[in-house]
Formats: C-alpha cells, sequence, structure tokens
C-alpha cells in the first residue's frame, strides 16, 4: 500500500516541493536581455508598467530615460520622441510609461518599483488636463495598472509617518483594487491612521513581495507588445539630417494629408472611426466640464513628491487640447487657463521648474494629432525644449514639498493667488 | 474573514488538501467518520456563504430546512397512500424556490431575488428526485438527516455533478476496499491536475485571453463579422473548459471521500449527432432531465394515449423537454430559444437516423460522412452556445 | 407462452430488429433503444406481462441487454 501510495501523491510531493523552492528562492528567475529593454520601451504593455524586472533592468543602463504619461505615446508618428531618439542617435531612449487611463496615482505606485533608479536622474513627466476631473482617477483604470507587488513594495518601504504616506494609503484604499489583498488592506489601514506595520504584517509582505516579484520575474515578459515595426516605418519618413524647418515642413504636409475628412484636423481614422457618426453630440457637450476642481492635484502631489525623494529632475510637458474641436464641443478656455495656472503653481511653488507649456498651442495647425493627443507639430514642439534639457548637463533643482497640496481645499481651489 | 467560490485558488485547494487528509486516513484504515465528513461538510458552506456572502448563506439555511421537511413529510405520507394530487403538489413546492430565484431577475430588471445563493438549481434536482422516486415505491427508507448530507454534499453543492439519493446512500454508507480506495485516490489525483490544465490554463487562455478581445471586436464591427465568428468558437471552448474543468476538480475530491460522483463530460466535442452530446454533455442534467421529466412526460403521453403515433410523442417531448431545460437556464430570450433549438435538433436528428436506416443502401457511411457529422454537430453546437452566451443579446442592446 | 419469449417478441417489435441471435448485446449502445423505446418497452412489459415498472426503477446498466431484461423481468414476476 505505501509503495502505491508513494505512486499517487510522490509526485505531487515533488512537483510543490520543487514549487515552493522555485517561487519562495530569494534567487532571481530571469535574465532580461537588452532586446527585451528595447522593446519593452516602446511596447506600452500593462504588464511592464505594473512589474518591476523589465522596468528595474532597463533604467540601469543610464541611457534610458523614463517617460511617464499616459494615451499620447501610443500615437508614433514621425516627430514622436521614441522615433526622433532613434533616428538620430540621440544619446537618449525613451522608456515609455503611459497606457490609455493611467493617472498620478497609478504612476506614483508603479514607480516604487523604481526608486532606486530614479536617484539622480533625470525623466519627463506629461500630464494631461483630462485626467483633473471632478471624479479624479477611474476605479477601474486604476485596478487595470495596479499590482500587490507595487502596493507590497510600498508597504515595506515606509519608515516615516508623513502626510504623503497617510494620504497615499487613504487613496488606495479608496480603490477596490487595495482592498482586494486581506494583508494589504489592514497594513494600509495602519499606514492610514499614521501607525507602522506591525513585524506580523511586515513578515507576510516580505513573503508575498518574494512570490510576486518571482511571478513578475517568470511571466511579465512573455506577452509584450511590439511597436518596433511601427517606428522603424515612421523612423524611415525622417530625413537624414535634422533640420527644424524641414521637419516642420514635413509636419504640415503630413498633418494635412492625414487629416483632410474633418474641418477639426482630426486625423482621419480617429475621427471616422470614434466622431463622425455621434459629431452633433458633440456640440456644446463639454460645456461645462472643468479640470479645476479634482483628487487628481493631490495624486499628482504625491508624484512630485516621489520625484523630491528620489532627487529626480523632470522636465513636465503641459499638451494644450485641439482647438478646432474645443471651440465646437464648448470646453472652456477660461477654465482651461485656470487650470493651467493652478498646476502650474503647484509645479513652481515647490521648485519643480522645468516645464515645457503648451497649454496655449492649442490654435497652431498639426499641433495636435486629434482632439486631446498631441501630434506632428506638437512633438516637434517638445523635443526643441527636451532635447537640450536630456543632452546637456542640467543644474540640480531643490525642491520643497508642502503638505498643503494633499488637502481637500487645494483640490477645490478654482484661483490661484499669483 | 476567508471566503472563497469553491476551487477558485491555490489557497482553496491547501485548505481542501488538509480537510481531506483525515478522511483519506481513515478510509485506508477501513473507517469512515460521518462525524467529521459533517463537519468538514458545514466548514466549506461556511467558507463558501459566509462572510461577504452571508445573505446567501441564510437562503440555504432557509432553503435546506424546507426542503427536508417537504420531502420528508411527502416520504412519510407517502407510506400509507399515494395521491397523484398529493404528488405533484410536492413536487410542485418542491421547486417553487428555485422558479422565484429564476423569475425575479426577468421581471425586475437584472435584480437577483434575496432567497436565491450559489448552487439552488442543483440541490432542487437532488430534491424533486428523491419526491419522485419516493411516489414510484422504489425510496422506502428515508432518512432526513442523511438526505440533508446528501443535499450539502460539498464538492458538488455549487454546480454538480447531481448525483442520485440511491447511488449516493450507496457509497456513503460503504467502506471501499483498499484496492479500489487507491484506485479511486489515482483517479482523484489524475482528475484534479486534469481539472487544473482545463479551469486554469485552456479556460483562462479562451475566457480570459482571448474571448475580451474578440468580444470588443465583435461589437465594433456591428452586426456579423470574422471576430464574432471567432467569439463562438472561443466562447465554446471556454465553456467547456471551465465547466468541464470544475466538474473534474468535484469529482476528483468526492473520489478522495470514497464517494463515486458520476462523470459530467466525456469528450462532447466529438459526438456524432446532437444525441450522443447529450450524453456526453453536462451528462447528470441531461440524464437528469432524461429520467425525470423527459421518460415521465412519455410514460404519461403513450399511456393515456395523448398523441397517436409514438413518433408524435417523442418528438414533442424533445421539444418540451428542452425548453423547459432552457428556462431552467434562466428566462431571457437567449437561453429558451437556445434550448428550443435543441429541442429541434433532437427531432430533426431522430427522423435523419429513421431516413437513414430505411435507405441503408444509397446512404454512404464511411469515415468521411463520420467526420462530416462530427463537423455538423460540432458547429451547430458551438453556434447554440453563441445564443446560449447572451452576447448576441450584448449586440442587440449596444446598437 | 414463457416470459423470455414474450420479452423478446416485445424487444423485435419495438426495435425493428431481431435480437434473438445476441442476447447479451448492448442495446443503447447499438441505438436499437433509447428513452422513448424504453418507455414503450415498459409499456408492454406491464401490458402483456402484468409486470409494473416504474420509471426510477429503470437503471440503464441493468437493462441494457436482452438477457438482463429477461432476468429483470423474471425477478420482478416472483
Amino acid at each position: 500500500m505505501a509503495k502505491k501510495l508513494f505512486q499517487i501523491f510522490g509526485p505531487i510531493l515533488f512537483a510543490a516541493i520543487l514549487l515552493v523552492v522555485l517561487l519562495f528562492s530569494p534567487f532571481k528567475l530571469s535574465h532580461i536581455t537588452a532586446k527585451t529593454e528595447r522593446k519593452a520601451a516602446t511596447a506600452l504593455s500593462p504588464n511592464v508598467l505594473k512589474g518591476q524586472v523589465i522596468k528595474e533592468a532597463a533604467l540601469n543602463h543610464q541611457n534610458f530615460v523614463p517617460f511617464f504619461g499616459s494615451s499620447e505615446f501610443s500615437r508614433f508618428d514621425f516627430a514622436h520622441p521614441s522615433v526622433l531618439a532613434a533616428k538620430y542617435q540621440r544619446k537618449y531612449t525613451p522608456f515609455l510609461m503611459g497606457n490609455p487611463g493611467t493617472q498620478s496615482l497609478t504612476h506614483y505606485f508603479q514607480m516604487q518599483l523604481i526608486t532606486k533608479q530614479l536617484e539622480n536622474r533625470k525623466a519627463v513627466f506629461v500630464i494631461s488636463p483630462q485626467w483633473f476631473v471632478k471624479k479624479g482617477t477611474r476605479k477601474d483604470a486604476f485596478s487595470f495598472y495596479y499590482s500587490p507587488l507595487q502596493a507590497t513594495t510600498w508597504l515595506l518601504n515606509r519608515n516615516g509617518h508623513t502626510k504623503q504616506d497617510r494620504y497615499a494609503a487613504q487613496r488606495l484604499l479608496e480603490m477596490p483594487a487595495g482592498n482586494a489583498n486581506h494583508t494589504i488592506k489592514l497594513a494600509l489601514k495602519r499606514v492610514a491612521n499614521g501607525q507602522s506595520i506591525t513585524s506580523h504584517q511586515r513578515n507576510t509582505l516580505t513573503f508575498k513581495q518574494r512570490l510576486l516579484q518571482h511571478e513578475d520575474q517568470l511571466f511579465s515578459s512573455l506577452k509584450m507588445k511590439n511597436n518596433q515595426r511601427k517606428i522603424a516605418q515612421a523612423e524611415s519618413e525622417l530625413p537624414q539630417k535634422y533640420q527644424l524647418s524641414h521637419l516642420d515642413q514635413l509636419a504640415i504636409k503630413q498633418g494635412k494629408k492625414q487629416t483632410s475628412n474633418n474641418r477639426f484636423e482630426i486625423d482621419n481614422r480617429f475621427y471616422q472611426k470614434r466622431l463622425q457618426k455621434k459629431e452633433k453630440r458633440f456640440k456644446n457637450f463639454e460645456k461645462n466640464w472643468s479640470y479645476v476642481q479634482s483628487p487628481e492635484f493631490s495624486d499628482f502631489e504625491l508624484v512630485l513628491n516621489q520625484f523630491a525623494r528620489t532627487h529626480t529632475n523632470v522636465m513636465f510637458v503641459i499638451p494644450p487640447v485641439n482647438q478646432k474641436w474645443s471651440d465646437y464641443t464648448g470646453l472652456s478656455p477660461k477654465m482651461m487657463r485656470q487650470f493651467d495656472q493652478k498646476i502650474r503653481y503647484q509645479l513652481q511653488s515647490q521648485g519643480f521648474t522645468n516645464i515645457c507649456d503648451l497649454s496655449d498651442k492649442g490654435n497652431v495647425p498639426y499641433f495636435m494629432q486629434d482632439t486631446i493627443h498631441l501630434g506632428w507639430r506638437g512633438w516637434l514642439a517638445v523635443d526643441q525644449k527636451l532635447d537640450p534639457f536630456l543632452t546637456t548637463k542640467q543644474s540640480t533643482p531643490t525642491y520643497h514639498i508642502k503638505n498643503q497640496f494633499y488637502t481637500k481645499s487645494w483640490q477645490d481651489q478654482v484661483h490661484v493667488n499669483k | 474573514m476567508l471566503s472563497f467560490t469553491p476551487y477558485e485558488n491555490p489557497t482553496y485547494f491547501g485548505i481542501l488538501a488538509i480537510a481531506l487528509l483525515p478522511i483519506v486516513i481513515g478510509l485506508l484504515c477501513k473507517k469512515r467518520f460521518h462525524w467529521y465528513e459533517t463537519i468538514i461538510s458545514i466548514f466549506f458552506l461556511v467558507l463558501t456563504f459566509g462572510g461577504p456572502k452571508l445573505t446567501q448563506g441564510y437562503a440555504l439555511i432557509a432553503y435546506l430546512i424546507y426542503e427536508v421537511v417537504l420531502v420528508w413529510l411527502y416520504t412519510s405520507y407517502r407510506k400509507h397512500k399515494n395521491q397523484t394530487s398529493i404528488f405533484v403538489g410536492a413536487v410542485i413546492l418542491a421547486i417553487i424556490p428555485l422558479v422565484i430565484v429564476k423569475l425575479t431577475p426577468a421581471i425586475q430588471n437584472g435584480q437577483q431575488s434575496l432567497i436565491g445563493f450559489l448552487g439552488i438549481s442543483y440541490l432542487t434536482f437532488k430534491a424533486v428526485q428523491t419526491i419522485m422516486e419516493s411516489r414510484d415505491g422504489v425510496l422506502k427508507a428515508f432518512n432526513p438527516w442523511f438526505f440533508l448530507q446528501f443535499l450539502v454534499f460539498f464538492p458538488t453543492i455549487s454546480s454538480g455533478p447531481i448525483d442520485r439519493y440511491r447511488r449516493f446512500k450507496k457509497d456513503y454508507d460503504h467502506v471501499p476496499d483498499t484496492d479500489k480506495y487507491l484506485q479511486l485516490l489515482q483517479k482523484g489525483v489524475h482528475n484534479i491536475f486534469m481539472g487544473f490544465v482545463y479551469k486554469y490554463m485552456l479556460a483562462y487562455l479562451f475566457g480570459t485571453l482571448l474571448l475580451p478581445k474578440l468580444q470588443q471586436q465583435a461589437l465594433s464591427a456591428h452586426g456579423l463579422s470574422w471576430s464574432l465568428v471567432g467569439v463562438m468558437y472561443v466562447y465554446s471552448m471556454y465553456l467547456f473548459f471551465d465547466f468541464a474543468g470544475y466538474s473534474l476538480f468535484a469529482v476528483g475530491t468526492s473520489y478522495f471521500m470514497g464517494i463515486e460522483t458520476p462523470i459530467n463530460f466525456n469528450a462532447p466535442f466529438k459526438s456524432h449527432n446532437i444525441k450522443e452530446f447529450w450524453n456526453r454533455w453536462h451528462m447528470t442534467l441531461s440524464f437528469w432531465f432524461r429520467d425525470y421529466i423527459y421518460m415521465r412526460l412519455v410514460f404519461f403521453f403513450m399511456k393515456h394515449k395523448v398523441f397517436k403515433s409514438p413518433k408524435t410523442t417523442a418528438n414533442i417531448t424533445y421539444i418540451i423537454n428542452m425548453t423547459i431545460m432552457g428556462f431552467w437556464h434562466g428566462v431571457t430570450w437567449y437561453y429558451v430559444t437556445y434550448g428550443i433549438l435543441h429541442g429541434i435538433a433532437l427531432v430533426v436528428n431522430d427522423w435523419w437516423l429513421r431516413y437513414k436506416k430505411k435507405h441503408q443502401k444509397q446512404i454512404p457511411h464511411n469515415k468521411f460522412t463520420e467526420i462530416f457529422a462530427v463537423f455538423v454537430t460540432f458547429n451547430f453546437v458551438c453556434f447554440t452556445f453563441l445564443l446560449f452566451s447572451g452576447f448576441l443579446n450584448t449586440m442587440l442592446l449596444a446598437k | 407462452m414463457d416470459t423470455k419469449t414474450t420479452v423478446l417478441n416485445v424487444l423485435n417489435d419495438l426495435t425493428g430488429t431481431d435480437v434473438s441471435g445476441d442476447l447479451d448485446g448492448n442495446l443503447f449502445d447499438s441505438g436499437l433503444l433509447d428513452s422513448m423505446g424504453t418507455v414503450q418497452l415498459l409499456l408492454q412489459l406491464q401490458s402483456e406481462l402484468g409486470v409494473d415498472v416504474p420509471v426510477s426503477e429503470f437503471e440503464r446498466s441493468e437493462w441494457d441487454t436482452p438477457n438482463k431484461i429477461i432476468a429483470r423481468v423474471e425477478a420482478m414476476q416472483n
């Protein structure tokens, strides 16, 4: 009987032991190749964003520059930063982190996995005004880009009881994703109340972190999109030599060609797919929209706080909206100015002075690719600021973080005193 | 408070393994600890219906009391008398909770009934069949405490397979001899690991990785598209591997407890015709419908000579039987249409088999015709599954 | 007429085939009997031999060959 029992259960026991050793061992289970890193830099895959191992490996090389943003990154036309950097063999390669729906809170937590890599480093952050809506980040979108590894790592690295920690913990608890795991939830509750996590929680989370890291190492490079062909295609449209006036002509030409089916200078396919049928419905549709009052301002403060901690020198890009379209939808220009003032105040008053503010360029032809995403000439304008920032030596900025930006009254404040 | 849907994650299987260990050791030592089995059943019921799902838990308790008392009363009555009206009344009372649960979403805009809980239909099947067997006089010794154990047997409580009272009792009262039990353990392990492959690899591949993308594409295409065809096949594969995987877990777990719960799937997609399909797909449900609805209706119709020919009797009963099955899945147009289509298919299938038998000489029968038959059956089934998925409804509403 | 002959006659009528050649052949696997045929069989047995077999009693595995059916019927007559 014993022999028979061993025949039945032996293989299971053996497999279980093997699995436990594999998942909980302190060794790294994968090797990220240079090729994977290059692919990941433009893959825009959620699993790269959620995970650690690929971002970490890539950003350990100084030539990769972290680019934080959202949906604008997926539009690879010839003036896209990744395309320009590749074509003109610049000293930097953008490592793109941003998808539709990634906002400040997502970035704050995903950054927790690369804090070491952000130390004393340059970075680029594209702010979308559209994030700053009344309800703040969408819960489902947040869940989509959240991983327990982010929260576990964040919790294990808390040493003080700062306003930042309490606010972040409380925000994460407001998301269904933050409540999904029992231990993480209880630990978050403690941090939100200004307490340290218990030693038992610390042990459980350490264990969990190791498991999640191994999962990340084993699986996150498995499903990665490959955008390299798109980039090569866009590169082939560029002239051999970088000459601004020449590129600007090209941008106008392409813009004209690709926005020919509508009067808003919106990309033909975008217009046809998303707007044409219901164009009428959009007339004055956005009249009462506001990007001035939002919890997003405090979520954004978390990001700034993180950059200050890691002494990251960041170029912030504030894109405009397509004015031809926003005139039609009735989006208030006054409100957009207020937003611009408010976000600039939050940046500048804390020492973040590298700002590429394009908010008044919405009426420049072919600046935007569609309604809200930077296009041909928009990306060129970004490049004028970005390239010098990334390729020349910059003075070290000094940041002074103010807790007032975590308050409800700041979130709701409309006018900024100059 | 820990709370699980049965077989949902590694933690559940971990707890399951620990809980089963004393039972396995006991059975290897030729002992059955019924008290321990009861405790484990209650423990897993609390895991499934406690904590955040406590309203379901209360509904389950109320339901169990109701059904046990009802079946008990009927079986006691049946010892002395056998009136048809009482029997019909008992069956109606037994299915009323299920009817309410199934009707509520259709009446109240998709809202779920308060008295519902995961697995109510499977418990109802068990209760109804017990009443019917008692009526037929084959079930004489009814024990309410045992009946309760039979109802809440935890490996199968949420989605079957549907066991039979007398079959279950034979296993429950009996300790398998060592060779037999070792064989069961081996099959149990095999089933559970096969279940992992089905549910966590194949169903994940079809249902989580492929299906949402195809559905998105099909929705944005409006109307007929290749993506919709993709949705049809991918959903069918998902449905099979998800449910068959679950059934393998339930059967495997039962084997560990020395209970030979009947299997639910037997390679359904290699069926040559729709009748064979129903002998291979969700078998315990289809056999339940065959034994307790189809055969009884046919028996009734023939005995009272309601229809002239046996053929008509069979055909009409097919349609009634499958339509009831459609309603059982839920009161929506697509479930009911699904049922009716399968009823019609059974009628056509019978007609074709008769026709073929008559014209044996003219109609060829070889490897190719067999492959063709499998192909036609498979595609018909996938089409009805597309209907069953409710995706066509989503598409209609999205327009 | 004895039970065996009667049962075989009923089966021959029902299936349209002479089953007496293969008394241990599985009637369901060969497609000769199905649920419908089963009910007809039960009704015939009732009218010709007076044995009352309720549907619940009908466990397929115990009734799937002519020999098994004859044995069951004989058992029920006694």
